[in-house]
């Protein structure tokens, strides 16, 4: 497929959706003989005449007044905000108007217009020609909002905001426009609002994103990649309404929510977001939702160093997962690590050793689960049923959780960790072992068991063989 | 005309008395929106109605009894199906264009309709009625800049009465007309006498057919005067002496066309405009409510 860049993607939709539908009319400041500073309506005057792409004059409040009133009329205005930081002037006409025509009238009169309009920073524009607007106009109930990071989805939302019967605001990033280049289907092409997307797929935590922080987050998930950390990044693509079941989805999976947007914090996207996953799925949730956004700061400077200390970037967002991961809800508790209804007893024993060399210890659980049985084995109503392998599933806390699989489980913390703690016997499994912080040369084992299957006699000749081996 | 006195006489009573939520007095404007009223092909034409433009309603088509409907807030309100208080008209099927509370938007929004008309192909006009204090609002330039360099077919008409509520002439502008601001967008303005039926049809007569040939919007201001206050929440004896009020009963539009007509048929007119404003209310007010259960229907399609 042939590639271009989001701002031929949405030059060619605003084009096909003309040809297509003759009420289709766009309004906006240079958009006509230049072809809009970002010229995405490069060319259009001359094919469509001054009829139907008209250069307004400097009144960001008429464009959008003009544009209601052509809605309500019947056409298909497409007005464009040069900058979003000029869409303040229009908001009475967005936010008081267009979003209410429809309702205010019980359907009588309705208002499919679409505002396009350039936004975020990132190309030293400084305070009033960088800022990020969403958080606005996705608090208005009767407003749609999108916002494509790709070439396909600029072109396909467009189109569908355009055919849409409600007021659409679609936010285009500036930097995405030459910067970011991708395929894009040659002939008519919708993608529907309110359906987000996976952008990359992951296990282990889910960065929601849209518009160029999207990009940011897809570099942070590779370079997270490296320290095996694999993060699923989902593109919102709409911000109003929010696709909440691709989210959903996928938080229940990672059970970790990280939201990266460059609008300010407070009231803004990511609150909702967390808000959302908080209510819906906080059983699935191993950690507190984190946001990574613009600090609530008072504009966007323009000097180099000012605004890239402000805007998040790829590093900032491979931060905020690393701290995500080390964090643990206090709640928590991971499915299938634990069974309330297994009976368990648990000894001690005090190993003399240096340090824990972990293959060592390992080595040493795996002879004495060779030698007592009982210990690799699955409690049964009607036996105890040993497992013919050792697979010991070795847990070595936050960063690495242990697999579900395994047929005994050792628990090491690490030097850092208390030095004793009480493992508990997970389901499918018999026994499990923990070992304590090396204190002064000696380290306490403690072993947890299922009493139906093991008795206390087999679990201390057990950890005295394993005390036995370590100390060799 | 006397229809409209009587409507607005009954329903500033009702709200008065609790049995509504708010009144928006037409008294004194009757002879503006029936002037600009007669003079547009109905349901053809494009309305962007003033708030006190009852008579214009009337004339265009929403009948005493819809009136009421909207007054009382009832389910089959067809301005707005119970959500927006009165006055604030509406209805597609007559081209009038939905009105929302804060003043003038609908001016803008007017434009836009004026400049799809011609999109489309149809030679309709756009009749823009607003206040005097709705017309110092900075996007009354925006769209009449607009409108002036598309020569778009429209009329703007400023029912100038003197007040923004309280707030008086004197201190809304600095000029004493407001046809003066037209010369500044390059278009005709005509001032005339708001009282006087016969006086606005004639000017609008003439503005309208300006627009259908395509050579623009004209700028008209008709004087007039409100003898009510501002709605049923306001209390104009703080701001201006009765003294001043009944002076200008002596200019009253309603009483004026009644001297053209000749008592016996103005009479007649009163009879019959008394007993359809009493039924329209009567009725209006018995007619159910909205249901609570759509209450949040079309936010979207």
């Amino acid at each position: 497929m042939r590639e271009l860049t989001v701002v031929e993607a949405v030059r060619e939709a605003l084009e096909q959706e003309m040809e297509r539908d003759s009420r289709v009319v766009l309004l906006g400041e240079d958009i006509g003989r230049l072809g809009g500073v970002f010229r995405a309506t490069d060319g259009l005057l001359d094919r469509f005449g001054p009829q139907r792409v008209v250069d307004s004059p400097m009144a960001e409040l008429g464009i959008a007044g003009i544009a209601v009133g052509l809605a309500m009329r019947g056409l298909r205005p497409v007005a464009e905000i040069q900058f979003a930081d000029f869409i303040h002037a229009a908001a009475d006409h967005l936010i008081g108007e267009a979003a209410k025509v429809r309702y205010r009238t019980a359907g009588d009169w309705t208002c499919p217009m679409v505002v396009r309009t350039a936004y975020g920073g990132g190309f030293r524009g400084g305070p009033y020609h960088s800022q990020s607007v969403e958080a606005f106009f996705a608090h208005v109930p009767g407003l749609k909002v999108v916002s494509p990071a790709t070439p396909s989805d600029a072109k396909g939302l467009l189109t569908s905001a355009i055919r849409d019967p409600d007021p659409v605001i679609v936010l285009e990033h500036k930097l995405t426009y030459r910067a970011i280049k991708g395929p894009v289907p040659e002939g008519e092409y919708l993608v529907p609002i309110g359906s987000g997307s996976v952008a990359r797929k992951g296990s282990d935590v889910t960065i929601v994103s849209y518009g160029m922080m999207l990009h940011e987050s897809l570099a942070a998930a590779e370079l997270l990649a490296a320290e095996a950390l694999e993060a699923e990044v989902i593109d919102l693509r709409t911000l109003l309404p929010i696709d909440f079941h691709v989210v959903l989805d996928s938080v229940r999976r990672t059970g970790r929510l990280c939201v990266v947007h460059e609008d300010t914090r407070t009231m803004g996207l990511g609150a909702e977001v967390a808000a959302v996953i908080s209510e819906r799925a906080m059983e699935q949730l191993i950690a507190p939702p984190v946001r990574l956004t613009m600090p609530d700061v008072g504009g966007i400077p323009v000097a180099d160093p000012l605004e890239d200390a402000l805007i998040p970037n790829r590093q900032a967002i491979v931060e905020a997962v690393r701290s995500l991961v080390h964090r643990r809800a206090w709640t928590h508790s991971r499915p299938l690590t634990f069974d309330p209804s297994i009976p368990e007893a648990t000894s001690v024993v005090e190993v003399t050793v240096e340090v824990v060399k972990l293959h060592a210890l390992l080595e040493a659980v795996s002879r004495a689960c060779g030698e007592f049985p009982n210990l690799n084995a699955e409690f049964a109503w009607d036996g105890i049923r040993l497992h013919p392998q050792v697979r010991l599933a070795v847990d070595l806390g936050p960063l690495s959780p242990p697999s579900a699989e395994g047929t005994f489980t050792v628990i090491d913390y690490g030097p850092g960790s208390s030095r004793l703690g009480i493992p508990s016997v997970r389901p499918g499994q018999t026994a499990a072992l923990r070992v304590g912080a090396p204190i002064n040369g000696q380290v306490w084992l403690a072993l947890t068991v299922d009493h139906r299957a093991v008795d206390g006699a087999d679990a201390g000749r057990f950890l005295n063989r394993v005390k036995q081996l370590m100390e060799q | 005309m006397a229809l409209a006195r009587f409507l607005d006489e009954r329903m500033w009573r009702l709200a008065r008395s609790g049995r509504a939520h708010f009144a928006v007095p037409c008294s004194g404007h009757e002879a503006v929106g029936a002037g600009y009223a007669f003079a547009l092909r109905a349901g053809f034409d494009f309305v962007a109605p003033h708030y006190r433009d009852l008579t214009a309603m009337l004339v265009l088509g929403l009948t005493p009894r819809e009136v009421m409907l909207h007054f009382f807030g009832r389910a089959a309100d067809p301005c707005s199906a119970g959500r927006q208080p009165y006055a604030h008209w509406g209805c597609s099927r007559l081209r009038i264009i939905s009105l929302q509370g804060p003043q003038p938007n609908h001016v803008t929004h007017a434009v836009g309709v004026a400049w799809g008309s011609r999109l489309l192909g149809e030679d309709s006009v756009t009749w823009i009625s607003f206040g005097d204090g709705g017309a110092q609002k900075g996007e009354v330039h925006e769209a009449m800049n607009f409108a002036a360099i598309h020569r778009l077919p429209c009329v703007f008409c400023v029912e100038n009465n003197g007040y923004t509520q309280s707030v008086p002439a004197a201190l809304e502008t600095a000029v004493p007309t407001l046809i003066s601001r037209a010369a500044g967008y390059g278009i005709p303005g005509r001032a005339l006498d708001g009282m006087d039926v016969d006086a606005v049809h004639a000017v609008a007569v003439e503005a309208i057919a300006r627009a259908r040939a395509g050579e623009g919007p004209t700028l008209v201001e008709a004087r007039c005067y409100r003898y009510l206050p501002n709605t049923s929440n306001d209390d104009d004896t703080r701001y201006r002496s009765r003294e001043e009020v009944d002076n200008w009963r002596e200019r009253d539009p309603v009483m004026l066309l009644r001297a053209k007509l000749g008592s016996a048929l103005a009479d007649a007119i009163d009879e019959e405009a008394i007993t359809t404003a009493a039924d329209a209310a009567e009725w209006a007010e018995a007619q159910r409510p909205p249901d609570p259960s759509g209450v949040l229907e079309h936010t979207y399609a």
